[in-house]
């Protein structure tokens, strides 16, 4: 928790009473490796800061296939903005890859803070701002990029993923298959 | 519910029926699939068809199948090890047979969470083919470099194994007919012999394991091909008297003739009768993860065309696996 305010301070100015609000919203929990913190179709208000490990979020398609729409290591966000932003069911699936340390936060009661504390809704601009140039990334790298490309940013991105992630994990966030993958890191591996 | 539900032995068309069944209750250890797909086998014909009545004697009517993939929307009050939404697959025991319905209710050990890289149909074709195939290979120790002849490679089971023995680092010698050569060798095989223009006895030499697939004067020609010490896994051939205890036959001796050839080359011969297992559908699940084993289906029929899938299954030319996508 620590770390998180030291993150939020480094932006900006957090009031003493901010600090206090934001501990009392928040708890921290280890999960371990494969448990599951929102699952598809059920009903998800939580939304949680990655202190350690790696989680991954996925949808289930209608014929039972897995689809990753992200991996997130320390220091990042996760949980499923559709359902919570629409006040539906949960699209996704967050697991953890590995043992997993996160602040949790109750979705409604961090809202609050935008009346509460003015101060913090620079924080949460600024964070949706990097949400959204990261997801821009993602589908511009998509759409320009070849896959052998993609994978090299995706290694940058993440380094040790590989430890911890499925190669149908790494395969389904880039939108290629296993196969390609596997054809790809061969011939990485050749030069 | 809806189920397809076997009405008596004989012939597949006149003892199939689709019926409006009580949806399943569970017990304290079961959870309760909604099925999305089922697969069938030789082993689901041939209990039609009243082959297997004394073994597996069934009351009428009784759903058919054992393969399944679908999610569980309901766990008894001792299941800890899935909740409800998992999407999971197994081959359900005996006593729980009927995955050509609506739901079934299968007991937690049997299950495991299904693939997460490949849909409910392909992880439906995989449970009871796979099961046979693991248990038979890891009873006989299979591993790196073992030289390992896998009888009828275009086979439910003998797909799965050839497939099992690569990833454990096996060099793989397989049977097939003409048609299916190059098929098989895509699997993997390391050498598939056509045995219709090839005798397998002339080409296979000192194997170290012979998977029998197919019984009758193959079980007793394995003892041609393997090495002094090998050892023969059947799914078919003569029970051995540790197998035949399992089924209460306390008496029961290893045919006179088999007998000899074991003791002839120092071999070990086991009968191996699948039995499921959610651990070993575990083990599967990340071998298919990882790309090591792909399921291989036929058809996909719909639910309402059952009948015909069985028709399919009879005339025992499919090439990998027929399933059956409920909803």
């Amino acid at each position: 928790m620590k770390e998180l305010i030291k993150k939020i301070k480094s932006d900006q100015n957090l009031s003493q009473g901010a600090e206090a609000y934001l501990f009392s919203i928040s708890k921290e929990k280890t999960f371990s490796k494969g448990e599951v913190l929102i699952r598809q179709g059920e009903n998800v208000n939580k939304i949680y800061f990655v202190t350690d490990g790696c989680i991954r979020s996925y949808c289930i398609d209608k014929n039972g296939k897995e689809h990753t729409l992200q991996f997130a290591i320390k220091n990042w966000w996760i949980s499923d903005y559709i359902a919570i932003h629409n006040d539906e069911s949960a699209t996704l699936t967050v697991e953890c890859l590995k043992e997993s340390s996160v602040i949790e936060f109750n979705a409604k009661e961090l809202n609050k803070m935008f009346a509460l504390f003015p101060e913090y809704e620079y924080f949460q601009r600024k964070l949706l701002e990097r949400h959204v140039v990261s997801l821009h990334k993602r589908i511009l790298n998509q759409l320009q990029l070849t896959a052998s490309e993609r994978y090299d940013l995706f290694l940058k991105q993440y380094p040790d993923i590989e430890q911890h992630a499925r190669n149908y994990h790494i395969a389904s966030y880039l939108g290629i298959t296993q196969e390609s993958l596997s054809r790809i890191r061969v011939e990485k591996s050749k030069k | 519910m809806k189920a397809l539900q076997i009405t008596k032995y004989g012939d597949i068309k006149d003892s199939l029926v689709f019926n409006e069944v009580n949806k399943p209750t569970i017990q304290a250890n079961d959870v309760l699939i909604e099925v999305k797909a089922a697969a069938i086998n030789p082993i689901d014909k041939s209990i039609i068809l009243g082959n297997l009545q004394g073994l597996i004697p069934i009351p009428f009517p009784s759903t058919s199948a054992y393969d399944v993939s679908g999610i569980i929307v309901e766990k008894g009050a001792e299941v800890n090890n899935f909740e409800i939404g998992d999407l999971v697959y197994s081959r359900v025991p005996q006593e729980q047979m009927g995955t050509i319905a609506e739901y079934v209710a299968v007991t937690s050990m049997a299950v495991s969470k299904k693939p997460g890289n490949i849909s409910f149909e392909e992880a439906a074709s995989l449970p009871l083919a796979g099961l046979t195939a693991l248990q038979s290979l890891a009873h006989v120790g299979i591993k790196e470099n073992d030289v390992v002849l896998i009888h009828a490679g275009s086979g439910g089971v003998g797909s799965f194994a050839i497939q099992y023995a690569k990833a454990k680092g096996a060099y793989v010698y397989t049977t097939t007919s003409t048609t299916n050569v190059e098929w098989v060798k895509a699997l993997g095989a390391d050498q598939v012999i056509d045995y219709k223009k090839e005798d397998y006895k002339t080409i296979v030499k000192n194997a170290d394991i012979v998977f029998d697939t197919l019984g009758k004067n193959y079980t007793s020609e394995a003892f041609e091909v393997i090495k002094k010490g090998g050892k023969i896994v059947s799914v078919v051939g003569p029970l051995d008297e540790e197998s035949a205890k399992m089924f209460g036959m306390a008496d029961y001796k290893l045919p006179e003739e088999l007998a000899k050839l074991v003791d002839a080359k120092e071999a070990s011969y086991k009968f191996i009768f699948m039995h499921p297992n959610g651990a070993h559908l575990g083990e599967i699940k990340s071998m298919v993860e990882d790309e090591k084993i792909k399921p291989i289906i036929d058809k996909v029929y719909p639910f309402s065309e059952s009948v015909e899938a069985f028709a399919h299954l009879a005339t025992g030319r499919a090439k990998g696996k027929i399933v059956i996508k409920i909803n």
